[in-house]
């Protein structure tokens, strides 16, 4: 149970607010479903800034079923030849995201536009926004992770 | 800054802040992102000077020179001056703000600098203060003006510098 309110996951503590839970779970929806990022590759940049974050509860959220193989390589998606190009791009992208924002360089957003277009990019940045932020309260709202469910393995 | 914006969207323009940017190059997520902005502002416990001052400390932090020059007019109304968003500094523990004023920004900052490291004191301070359903307006707010200045920044074309822009919810 984290501090915040009595629930002990992210749904029911946002649930507290009922006003604001209903348009934000669609909003989180809509991220799936949409057609200019393919949801798999934005489940890798949220499990990536999971990592970054070392949120022990982003991890073991599952949004999208991604390979064993490649959730184990996440980390080091850079080498090899595991992850598309789409992928690394978006990848590449979300790392310099979650260190400093400012950083993010034409050159970044030019690899994302070469694959998703500028709609594409525009969308991973939204997602991205919304990540972030959600792993960000997961950490400061101190929710804990399953304990039948060890993420150590993406640590 | 960058030079010219990363995305452009070509439609012509509504008057609609969010709808004109370049957000409205993902119709599938716009109606969405625009529903959550007005629930944010107009349903939650805490006040828009409150929920202006949580988002003007974030645009500060994020460096996000839009934010940063924008003003809500609901915000102005409910009471908040120039002189308050003045006290936003990094310095705001010695200013006038009020003890509540003053644990939003804290608030901000953990989120935004070291979510994982709260301590015992803050949290004893916040539950002492904010109510459950504060507590959790006060995370989405923070959570979500900190998304959208991000992506302002992400996507580039930032200037340096902005007068102060007092602008209406959009709708």
């Amino acid at each position: 149970m984290g501090w915040v309110t009595n629930g002990d996951d992210r749904d029911t503590t946002i649930g507290e607010l009922a006003e604001l839970a209903a348009p934000f779970d669609a909003l989180y929806a809509s991220l799936w479903t949409q057609s200019h990022v393919p949801a798999d590759v934005l489940e890798l940049c949220r499990l990536r800034l999971a990592q970054l974050h070392r949120c022990a509860v982003e991890l073991q959220r599952q949004e999208i079923a991604i390979p064993a193989g490649k959730t184990a390589h996440l980390a080091h998606w850079d080498t090899g030849s595991l992850f598309s190009p789409a992928e690394r791009a978006c990848l590449a992208f979300t790392e310099v995201y979650a260190m400093d924002v400012q950083a993010l360089t034409d050159q970044h957003a030019d690899a994302v536009k070469m694959h998703f277009g500028d709609a594409g990019l525009v969308l991973l940045v939204e997602a991205l926004g919304i990540l972030d932020g959600m792993t960000r309260l997961s950490l400061l709202w101190q929710l804990a992770a399953a304990p039948t469910q060890p993420p150590g393995q993406l640590l | 800054m960058t030079g010219g914006p990363r995305a452009v969207n070509p439609n012509n323009p509504s008057g609609n802040m969010i709808r004109d940017s370049a957000l409205g190059l993902v119709p599938e997520t716009l109606d969405y992102y625009a529903a959550l902005n007005r629930k944010i502002w107009e349903c939650g416990p805490l006040t828009p000077s409150e929920i202006e001052i949580a988002r003007l400390r974030n645009a500060r932090t994020v460096n996000c020179v839009f934010c940063k020059s924008v003003r809500y007019d609901i915000a102005k109304a409910d009471g908040l001056s120039e002189d308050k968003v003045a006290m936003i500094q990094d310095d705001f523990r010695g200013s006038d703000l009020s003890k509540r004023e003053k644990l939003i920004v804290a608030f901000t900052d953990q989120f935004l600098a070291n979510p994982r490291g709260l301590t015992e004191q803050l949290k004893t301070e916040l539950l002492a203060e904010f109510t459950s359903k504060a507590l959790v307006h006060l995370s989405l707010v923070v959570a979500h003006f900190s998304g959208f200045s991000r992506c302002a920044v992400s996507l580039g074309g930032m200037p340096d510098e902005l007068p102060i822009m007092e602008i209406s919810l959009p709708q």
